[in-house]
């Protein structure tokens, strides 16, 4: 059997002054930390709703609706603004379509062509959608525009995020 | 429409078949008097604001020059190098070039450049983020939106 280890004074105050030194670094060190990885817990900004209209401004007719939403890359941070084609339906529901053209990124207009009154029509390149986004076939575009995810508060529109159909 | 940018340049070298106009900004600049030069800082930030717009509506089918920018005072004098940007263009020319500015001296030399000249008279002095010059911007977008439609068209 051996002996019970003997801690002496000097060792005792050296252990209890690197523990205790070892945890104030580190209190000070967490703080630290965080700030420099904190965008990794911040929500994606993507999910973010919102208010875009009164909803008693939405009709049958599509109409266009804009709002302005932060952007950050690498470099700036801008506000950038989005622009929605928002109807509703027959059975109340309500639409909220992109006005980019899946072709290639043109902005289509409801209505904009005599020949065709009740379609989405690009300016770029004649492609079209129907009413409810849809490409029509035999024109350029090859998706169906992406609806923004919609929600009502208070009387009030929200938009959300862009879906790709 | 596309802008001076590998992200975009990339997209134009893969679609060029449908990519068939080009836009320059024409952007003259005061060196000498004061309240001129602020006015030409003025006038570079509202032809930047323009080319945003257009650039957002027909970003599938024009391509954004970088900006032309010039000593104020000598349009004539550049119709040679404007032109000489348009022909550089020699892998696919574009079909439709427009030129747009707020310098009033180009129209003297309007035949003679290789590409559509848009002139507005612009704003001399300004605010941008005022709700006078936001609607001037709009109305005036809406107008180049048509006039390059109706190019197309024809």
């Amino acid at each position: 059997m051996s002996e019970p280890k003997k801690v002496s004074r000097r060792q005792f105050l050296n252990y209890t002054l690197t523990g205790l030194g070892g945890f104030m670094a580190a209190g000070m060190m967490a703080p630290m930390v965080r700030f420099a990885i904190d965008p990794v817990f911040k929500p994606a900004a993507a999910g973010d709703f919102h208010s875009v209209a009164d909803v008693k401004e939405v009709t049958n007719e599509p109409q266009r609706f804009e709002w302005e939403v932060e952007q950050v890359d690498a470099w700036y941070e801008s506000t950038i603004q989005k622009t929605a084609w928002v109807y509703r339906k027959e059975d109340d529901e309500i639409i909220a379509l992109s006005p980019i053209c899946t072709h290639l990124g043109c902005t289509v207009d409801w209505a904009s062509n005599e020949e065709y009154p009740k379609q989405f029509f690009c300016p770029c390149h004649g492609g079209r959608y129907t009413k409810d986004g849809v490409n029509v076939p035999g024109t350029p575009p090859t998706a169906p525009l992406p609806v923004f995810e919609t929600k009502v508060e208070e009387g009030m529109l929200y938009l959300g995020e862009e879906i790709a159909r | 429409m596309m802008k001076w940018a590998k992200k975009d340049l990339e997209q134009f070298v893969k679609e060029k078949e449908y990519i068939d106009t080009l836009f320059i900004p024409l952007i003259p600049i005061h060196t000498s008097i004061d309240e001129k030069m602020t006015g030409s800082g003025f006038q570079a930030e509202l032809t930047n604001l323009f080319s945003r717009i257009i650039e957002e509506q027909f970003r599938g089918r024009i391509v954004l020059a970088p900006d032309y920018y010039y000593i104020a005072g000598n349009a004539e004098a550049e119709v040679e190098r404007v032109n000489n940007w348009i022909d550089s263009f020699t892998e696919k020319p574009f079909s439709y070039v427009f030129l747009f500015s707020f310098d009033r001296n180009w129209r003297k030399s309007e035949s003679d450049l290789r590409g559509e000249l848009l002139w507005f008279p612009g704003l001399r002095n300004g605010d941008l983020q005022s709700t006078e010059t936001q609607s001037f911007v709009k109305e005036q977008a809406k107008e180049i939106v048509e006039i390059i439609k109706e190019s197309w068209q024809t």
